[in-house]
């Protein structure tokens, strides 16, 4: 194993551990403190794949915004000492899950096995070298062929921050 | 360098983790958490592949940044809707919000 | 320096930009003058939509496509597009009074409306996954806080919850699925996706098929078809009339427009391969949604099942993937914008403040009061059962035509089969509104907006039966370019 490897599977037992007990803790604000572990692992991952500009990314709106948004929320809709925080998960439905999770994993890894196997149809076997230019790059696939979606992506944000705000604004009487 | 499977397990591992949590969540906003995990899946794979690609383009990346900005609007509106729930029935369990309920 | 967008690109999106002035002006004057944005917002939101809907007519097909081959304005496109706005101008209708009586913030209300018209829009022309992907994120986050509008009632609160739950799970699917598609391909323009299926390499990579079938669940959730439709009773149930009424229509047909171009023009290499998961979830989408709509007794959820069961029928269409199923599509479309908003129409007015009156029971003995709402309700009814003269019954002709031509026989005896079960749900409606006669007989007001809106309805609805070239002659462009 090569350290990148090595740096690899570390990386990634992160990332799954942590999101696993995301999805199983009983007390959601403990779940949410590993959802950070679970996006500094992804951001890890990107940063792996040389991608280090959405690593930031990453970091910087998963992390910082979206973490501390869902943060908020548990506070403002739960009472922290109250019993309500518990009883997150239903437990007669993890007897259906379970299996359905399994086999669609296994169904996914078996898809991947084939072709990705060794170097595939437009997949190489490793990735590009780095480029010192992929920021610059990144910036002029955004402004140019992709500049329709990057200024649709504004339009969300119109529509949520006026969404936001008239639902969850106080009624004046 | 580990080749772009191993990524890819990744991905499939944590979208089914995500996939678990939607199916026995009941509280809202652990719903939406796993919901985070799964479009954290669908990016790693982006990425990977963009990284991988014989033509290598960075168009995986550019979905990717898109995608994150998407999670962030969808987390606001979200916990808006979630929040004003609270504040009119005092309670988010999602009970009738099961996935596996017709 | 290459300039690879061209300037003469952005007129494409001239509806679009129509429908953002007027939803900015609409918020603008909200914030400085509410008083004034109450009375005015439904009528800027109007002529907002007309204009698109003048825009759109006058590009079609001039230019072609735009931003490097992102977007496309073909006929396919502009036909859906037209359906769209349709349902968009009459939801704005219906909503006047609405909105007023059940005291919702119009401001918001109206630019909502149109950004997520603008986002319905943007979806019937996109070329390429990115764009679909954010221009359903567009569309379903407005409608995602349109169904929790009105904000005091529990019912409305919770429907929007559950469908922003669903509704961000199935997005979060989707784009797992795109994901796949560009590993599997090295794209994500539909045109070059295309491109890529002559190879065999690629066409039989089962990483392509986990990303149809995923992108095929994903866009399942969005048309409501079985067994991705659970979230769709409620939510038509707990959600403001109009707000329904709008997105039965809407987002149903920028979800099937995406579909379409996902399935057929990118993928219809892949046909064998996906024809028998279309075929699986159309019959069951035609029989759950017929089937399950008899057993209703509040009004928005049997027109929440009967919208079901028509994804079902527009989905045969999908899977013949022939020329007459492509031109059948728009046609549906169109007279499924008419006819069910109409219905629409009429239960928004017979409805009282705060959502009440949504029983069957509620129409015993309309006739009797209001025989004009009574008779157009009817008349709806017998265009959703599918019975003539109405374009419900041109709609599915053309759907079994489709059928027949792609030697689909057993989806059509299955269409044929719930089309009867269905018609007595309908037919259902009518008898108690016209053979009930209680001794008090309803009593609702009709405004002028809104009798308006059933008269144009009622009006599409015969017509596109009288009529039905009027579609025909430009879909034939469409079938040609395959």
């Amino acid at each position: 194993m090569t350290l990148h490897q090595i740096a690899f599977a570390a990386v990634a037992a992160v990332t799954l551990i942590s999101a696993v007990f995301v999805v199983i803790l009983p007390n959601i604000l403990r779940a949410a403190l590993f959802l950070v572990f679970t996006f500094l692992g992804v951001a890890g991952l990107y940063v792996l794949l040389n991608a280090e500009f959405l690593a930031a990314m990453q970091v910087l709106i998963y992390i910082g915004a979206i973490t501390v948004l869902i943060m908020f929320g548990i506070v403002l809709t739960q009472q922290l000492m109250g019993a309500r925080i518990r009883q997150a998960t239903q437990v007669r439905m993890v007897v259906i899950a379970l299996p359905v999770v399994l086999i669609a994993f296994a169904g996914l890894a078996k898809t991947f096995i084939r072709p990705f196997a060794s170097a595939g149809e437009h997949v190489a076997a490793a990735p590009a070298p780095v480029d010192a230019g992929t920021l610059h790059q990144l910036a002029r696939m955004l402004l140019q062929p992709y500049v329709l979606p990057f200024e649709l992506a504004s339009l969300i944000l119109l529509a949520a921050l006026v969404g936001a705000i008239v639902i969850a604004k106080e009624e004046k009487d | 360098m580990p080749p772009v499977t191993w990524y890819l397990y990744v991905s499939a591992a944590l979208f089914c983790i995500g996939l678990f949590g939607m199916m026995t969540r009941r509280n809202a906003i652990a719903l939406l958490m796993s919901i985070e995990l799964m479009l954290n899946a669908a990016n790693i794979n982006l990425v990977a592949f963009s990284g991988y690609l014989t033509e290598h383009t960075l168009v995986g990346q550019v979905f990717a940044l898109f995608v994150i900005t998407i999670a962030a609007a969808e987390a606001a509106v979200g916990l808006a809707i979630v929040i004003n729930v609270y504040r009119t029935v005092q309670h988010i369990n999602a009970d009738e919000i099961n996935i596996m309920k017709w | 320096m290459r300039i690879p967008v061209d300037p003469s690109d952005w007129l494409i999106l001239i509806p679009e930009f129509i429908l953002l002035g007027t939803a900015i002006a609409i918020l603008m004057i909200d914030a400085f003058a509410k008083a004034a944005s109450d009375r005015s917002s439904p009528w800027i939101s109007l002529a907002g939509t007309a204009g698109a809907i003048v825009a759109a007519v006058f590009l079609w097909g001039n230019p072609l496509s735009g931003f490097g081959g992102m977007i496309v304005n073909d006929d396919f496109g502009v036909l859906v597009s037209t359906a769209i706005l349709t349902g968009t101008a009459l939801a704005v209708l219906i909503s006047v009074d609405y909105v007023r009586r059940e005291e919702l913030p119009a401001g918001e209300y109206y630019a909502l409306i149109l950004l997520s018209t603008i986002g319905m829009l943007l979806m019937v022309s996109s070329a390429n996954l990115i764009m679909i992907f954010l221009s359903l994120e567009v569309l379903s986050i407005a409608l995602y806080v349109l169904t929790g509008f009105a904000r005091m009632r529990p019912r409305s609160q919770e429907a929007g919850m559950k469908y922003f739950l669903l509704g961000s799970f199935s997005a979060a699917i989707l784009v797992y699925g795109v994901a796949l598609i560009y590993g599997a391909t090295g794209t994500v323009d539909l045109q070059s996706i295309a491109d890529e299926l002559i190879s065999p390499g690629v066409l039989g990579n089962p990483v392509l098929l986990a990303g149809a079938g995923l992108v095929l669940v994903g866009l399942g959730f969005k048309v409501a078809a079985v067994p991705f439709q659970m979230w769709t009773p409620d939510v038509y149930e707990g959600a403001p009339s109009t707000v329904a009424a709008f997105m039965s229509i809407g987002s149903k047909a920028a979800a099937f427009a995406a579909l379409v171009r996902v399935l057929i023009f990118a993928m219809g290499g892949l046909r064998p391969e996906w024809l028998a998961a279309v075929w699986v979830i159309a019959a069951l989408t035609m029989t759950v949604g017929n089937l399950v709509a008899i057993a209703q007794d509040n009004i928005k959820r049997m027109l929440a099942y009967s919208s079901i069961a028509h994804a079902g029928y527009i989905l045969v269409a999908v899977a013949a993937a022939n020329r007459l199923g492509l031109q059948s599509i728009p046609f549906y479309l169109i007279a499924y914008a008419f006819m069910n908003l109409g219905a629409w129409a009429v239960v928004t007015a017979v409805t009282r403040k705060g959502e009440e009156a949504v029983g069957l029971s509620d129409y015993s003995g309309l006739f009797w009061s209001h025989p004009v709402l009574a008779g157009s309700m009817g008349l709806f009814m017998f265009a959703l059962a599918g019975i003539p003269p109405t374009a419900g019954f041109t709609a599915k002709i053309y759907v079994f035509m489709a059928a027949v031509a792609a030697d689909m026989i057993g989806l059509l005896i299955i269409a044929i089969v719930t089309t009867i079960i269905s018609a007595y749900f309908y037919l259902r409606v009518t008898v108690i509104m016209f053979m009930e006669r209680p001794a008090e007989p309803p009593v609702v007001t009709v405004p002028t907006p809104l009798a308006v809106a059933i008269a144009v309805a009622a009006a599409g609805t015969i017509w596109l039966f009288l009529f039905p070239g009027v579609t025909q002659s430009f879909t034939d462009t469409v079938a040609r370019l395959l």
